[in-house]
């Protein structure tokens, strides 16, 4: 018996091909019994039929076989794909132990890039991707109201127009409301010095409307807004765990708060929150604001949130608000004409203002990648040509050209991986590292952190990468024939030029890339040292402040808190070191409240009263914060608690509402009621940036603390030579009024001005490293080109330096190269760069997208480093000895 | 050794189609002429038994298959055994072995 030709393996069969295969090994079966039967005297016919008739269901088995060895086929191809893909990987990891520099500055800018993207898409993903933490987030919408004929700018609800809201609306399955304002609360535990917790005030139909399960007991009801949960609390998983040791009766026990008894009726999950880190939510009590509708209607504090019906979209909600908002505008036109509602996607409004910034950044890390990958274009170009040889011999030796790509793209996706993996441990380490150095640096509703969506993008990205910067150079290394490049003998006087037009391509793709980060960083930077140059109004160094509440049934008269602020700061303006001591109800930067005004002798449009901020301060304020007085006098011992009402004005109210700015004894009202009480002006007071380093003062109204005590918390403002003896002082002098009021917020007023910077300054640190980062790939991109031409070209050099060319024409020759795809490149970067600057216009403050003064020094920076970059490798080819390169061949 | 009758019956195949390639490589009318004869014609399978039998087997990895040419100078479909199939034959076999014996035990005559 023949032995059969074992070496031969089936290649991968087609589907026709199996059939054809079964079919002939069937038929080679009824052949030779066929003949069997005939040698044992059948005829031919009947030999047929029998042998037949022997095997057996035949269509049964050849669509059996032919199953079981498609099967089969594509087991052994998984299998071969498998081997062939470690044998590359094995391959790639020997290439890159043989090459280490290589790897390294590959794994290096793999590592930075993909890392820029990792952390940022962290961000992105926590801010602007993840659900809220409430049940069917995306139905639910913040409902707000319009200033007055300004339905650009929004506003919280007022009490008795969210009832009216609530009741009228048709869209809404319901609408709930709450209220971050108000402040601070008072805990005093059985056996423990007081603390502050922060709380918000929440009625029943917001907790419906979340639709958020409480842990333990309930929330509270929905039944009306004057409901029996008057003194109950809910408190949040957090502040049951840490100051209630999770006790898990807590449901029923009374905890004092602001000097009442409260029942706790409910304990609600760990990830729920409202607005950030509350600790308790207190039931929302209208009943008083509703009782007095003509002043209330006009106050505007209240947050509401709906949820859509099902099958009810946003638009049909605005609508159908605003319906509501016309009825009532014609109904009260005192105090709603001219207002809408506006309706807004909660988690659009929850990412607020880091939405743009956040685009911003992710592009710009992507820009940064983008370049990452010239370079390793550039990089794996270059070394695949020098492996011609090796690619050439392994292409004689039976390698298909797929096969090699394929070996080539596993290299390069490998090393994206390990660079990938690198830069997920670098993002990790540096978000980490980041909040622990400023810890409100992103905003906490968003728990920021790398997980498995965020990986999931990580290693997309790396693969992408790998792709985008492996393809090109392996499909160009096996471009070029096989024969070619044997023939060169070891010699590669050709490879040069091979793919000379992508390096430089990608040369002045990388330069624009980075040109335009730069612009934009630029006007990031440009408008940060604007807003660090604006005039405060006031100084804030040596100042510090403090936030004192007072609390509970005592301090029910204005006479008593008055008596109490009045000990305090006596007690404080004489310890040492204290220049003045004041205090106002929001100090610059920290929010305003608004009031509507009346002047005395002006007619007043009822419907469109101006509006004024509206701040009580006590003691030397103005001497504390050395905001200069322009005219008349401050309060003095003259004004009385229950003397005639005295207020000051600032510039810009003074000019906005007085003919010629003149104010000082003018009188006015303030508030809802036409027939209030009129308020003498005694004085003008300079300006201050009070609502932000990059908005104009507000008009501004100061009203003397102790004719308004009903404001129960005032930050305290000390100018001292030392502060932490003011501060000393302060507590001191505020236990022994006291010893039950804690003292909370303690800062410099520096701290309180710069806050108001942080988020600007986080971004522009990520946008400028991203821009450097840029800057230094594009500039090593650059380099390795010409470096690489160069290396390649000392024979020509040599040649050329031997038949008398000059060094200076050398290095002209080289740098002229580089230099000419660079500019290429600055000027499709200074294009972007227009259109792209368009985006930024909303974060620019003081500088506009074009500055001229911007781009001329990214242009001339950018220049600069470029030309050094190809100054470099230029004087290397001057450098060539003649003889030695020519022999060396 | 739960097993389904007609799974019974396949493994029956099986292992004879092993044990007929054990001996040395064949084309699948070799292996049914083998059977024949070595069982005097008691254990014929049919044509549809043996060919689903031997493409299983080849998926299963026992055997493995090469185009070869026969006695006869026609190209015909070669099987050999795989170590795996080796391995099996010896597995089943020592099966076979106590299951035939349990039955003639239980069939003896008392």
């Amino acid at each position: 018996m023949p032995t059969p030709t074992r070496s031969f393996r089936f290649p991968w069969r087609s589907r026709a091909d199996i059939a054809r295969d079964v079919d002939a090994e069937l038929g080679f079966h009824l052949d030779m019994r066929v003949r069997e039967l005939i040698a044992q005297g059948h005829d031919a016919g009947a030999a047929r039929r029998m042998a037949r008739e022997e095997f057996g269901d035949l269509e049964g088995t050849r669509a059996y076989c032919r199953a079981a060895d498609a099967r089969s086929d594509r087991a052994v191809r998984a299998a071969d794909r498998l081997t062939e893909w470690r044998q590359d990987a094995r391959y790639a990891w020997r290439t890159m132990r043989r090459t280490p520099t290589f790897a390294a500055v590959s794994l290096l800018t793999l590592a930075l890039a993909i890392g820029a993207n990792t952390a940022i898409f962290s961000v992105v993903r926590a801010v602007l991707l993840r659900p809220l933490p409430y049940a069917d987030p995306g139905r639910l919408v913040a409902a707000m109201e319009s200033w007055p004929g300004n339905p650009g700018n929004s506003t919280p609800m007022s009490p008795p127009n969210y009832v009216d809201y609530r009741a009228q609306q048709r869209t809404l399955s319901d609408l709930g409301a709450y209220t971050t304002a108000i402040g601070p609360v008072v805990w005093r535990p059985d056996n423990a010095d007081p603390t502050t917790l922060t709380g918000i005030a929440a009625d029943g139909h917001l907790f419906h409307v979340l639709g958020v399960r409480p842990q333990l007991g309930r929330t509270f009801d929905t039944t009306g807004d004057t409901a029996g949960d008057s003194s109950s609390v809910v408190l949040s998983y957090r502040f049951w765990q840490r100051a209630l040791g999770g006790d898990p009766r807590v449901v029923g026990r009374r905890l004092v708060l602001d000097g009442r008894s409260l029942d706790v009726i409910g304990v609600m999950p760990r990830t729920f929150v409202l607005d950030h880190d509350e600790d308790i939510w207190l039931p929302l009590d209208l009943r008083d604001d509703l009782a007095r509708p003509a002043i209330t209607r006009k106050q505007h504090w209240i947050d509401a949130i709906g949820r859509l019906r099902p099958g009810v979209t946003v638009e049909a909600a605005r609508a159908d608000l605003g319906v509501v908002a016309h009825r009532l505008a014609t109904q009260y036109p005192d105090a709603d004409g001219g207002r809408t509602a506006i309706v807004t996607p909660l988690h659009q409004l929850a990412a607020g203002d880091l939405r743009t910034p956040l685009v911003l950044l992710q592009a710009a890390a992507v820009m940064v990648l983008l370049i990452a990958c010239a370079n390793l274009m550039n990089l794996t170009l270059s070394r695949t040509i020098g492996r011609r040889q090796e690619l050439a011999l392994r292409a004689a030796l039976g390698a298909g050209r797929g096969r090699l790509v394929r070996q080539l793209l596993t290299e390069s996706v490998l090393m994206a991986l390990a660079g990938g993996a690198l830069g997920v441990a670098l993002a990790m380490a540096g978000t980490r590292a980041l909040l622990r150095v400023d810890p409100a640096a992103l905003p906490p509703l968003f728990p920021v952190g790398v997980d498995a969506q965020v990986l999931a993008f990580s290693l997309a990205v790396s693969m992408a990468a790998g792709a985008l910067f492996g393809v090109l150079p392996a499909l160009h290394a096996v471009r070029t024939g096989v024969h070619d490049v044997l023939k060169e003998g070891g010699r590669g006087s050709s490879a040069p030029r091979s793919g000379a037009t992508l390096r430089r391509a990608l040369v002045a793709t990388q330069v624009a890339l980075a040109v335009m980060l730069l612009v934009g960083a630029g006007l990031l930077i440009r408008s940060f040292t604007e807003l660090t140059r604006v005039r405060l109004g006031f100084d804030p160094d040596h100042v510090v402040t403090a936030q004192l509440r007072v609390t509970g049934p005592r301090y029910d008269s204005i006479p008593i808190i008055n008596a109490f602020y009045d000990a305090v700061l006596g007690e404080v303006a004489h310890a040492p070191g204290v220049i003045a001591a004041g205090a106002a109800t929001l100090l610059p930067m920290q929010g305003t409240i608004s009031t509507s005004l009346r002047i005395e002798g002006q007619p007043a449009d009822e419907s469109h009263l101006p509006d004024m901020t509206y701040v009580a301060i006590r003691g030397r304020y103005f001497e504390a914060m050395r905001i200069p007085l322009i005219a008349g006098r401050r309060f003095d011992a003259t004004d009385t608690p229950d003397g005639p009402k005295r207020v000051l004005v600032n510039e810009t109210a003074a000019r906005r509402f007085f003919r010629n700015g003149d104010a000082v004894g003018k009188r006015i009202r303030i508030g809802p009621n036409p027939n209030g009480e009129w308020m003498t002006v005694v004085g003008v007071v300079g300006d201050v940036r009070d609502a932000g380093l990059d908005l104009p003062p507000t008009p501004t109204l100061f009203v003397d603390h102790a004719q308004e005590a009903w404001q129960h918390t005032l930050s305290m403002v000390l100018r001292t030579s030392d502060s932490r003896a003011a501060i000393d002082a302060l507590r001191r002098g505020v236990k022994a009024v006291d010893p039950a009021t804690p003292l909370r917020s303690i800062q410099s007023m520096d701290a309180v001005v710069g806050s108001s910077l942080d988020a600007r300054r986080f971004a522009l640190g990520l946008a400028a490293s991203f821009a450097g980062l840029a800057l230094v790939l594009a500039t090593l991109g650059i380099y390795g080109v010409l470096a690489y031409e160069v290396s390649t070209r000392t024979r020509e050099f040599g040649v050329r330096l031997a038949l008398g060319a000059s060094p200076g024409s050398m290095l002209a020759l080289v740098a002229r190269r580089g230099l000419a795809w660079s500019l290429v490149g600055l000027a499709f970067g200074i294009g972007g760069a227009v259109t792209g600057a368009r985006l930024l216009a909303g974060t620019l403050y003081g500088v506009g997208p074009l500055d001229p003064g911007t781009y001329t020094l990214v242009a001339a920076g950018s220049l600069a480093v470029v030309a050094a970059a190809c100054i470099v490798p230029a004087r290397r080819a001057t450098r060539v000895d003649p003889l030695t390169s020519i022999r060396s061949e | 050794m739960a097993r389904t009758p007609s799974e019974l019956l396949q493994g029956t195949v099986d292992i004879l189609i092993l044990r007929a390639l054990a001996w040395e490589p064949m084309h699948g009318y070799a292996i049914s002429r083998w059977l024949d004869a070595r069982s005097a014609g008691v254990l014929s399978v049919d044509g549809a038994a043996l060919y689903q039998a031997l493409h299983r087997l080849e998926e299963r990895r026992l055997v493995s298959a090469s185009w070869g040419t026969s006695e006869n100078n026609r190209k015909a479909k070669y099987y050999t055994l795989t170590a795996a199939g080796r391995a099996g034959l010896r597995t089943e076999s020592a099966v076979w072995k106590t299951y035939a014996e349990a039955v003639s035990k239980v069939l003896k005559p008392a």
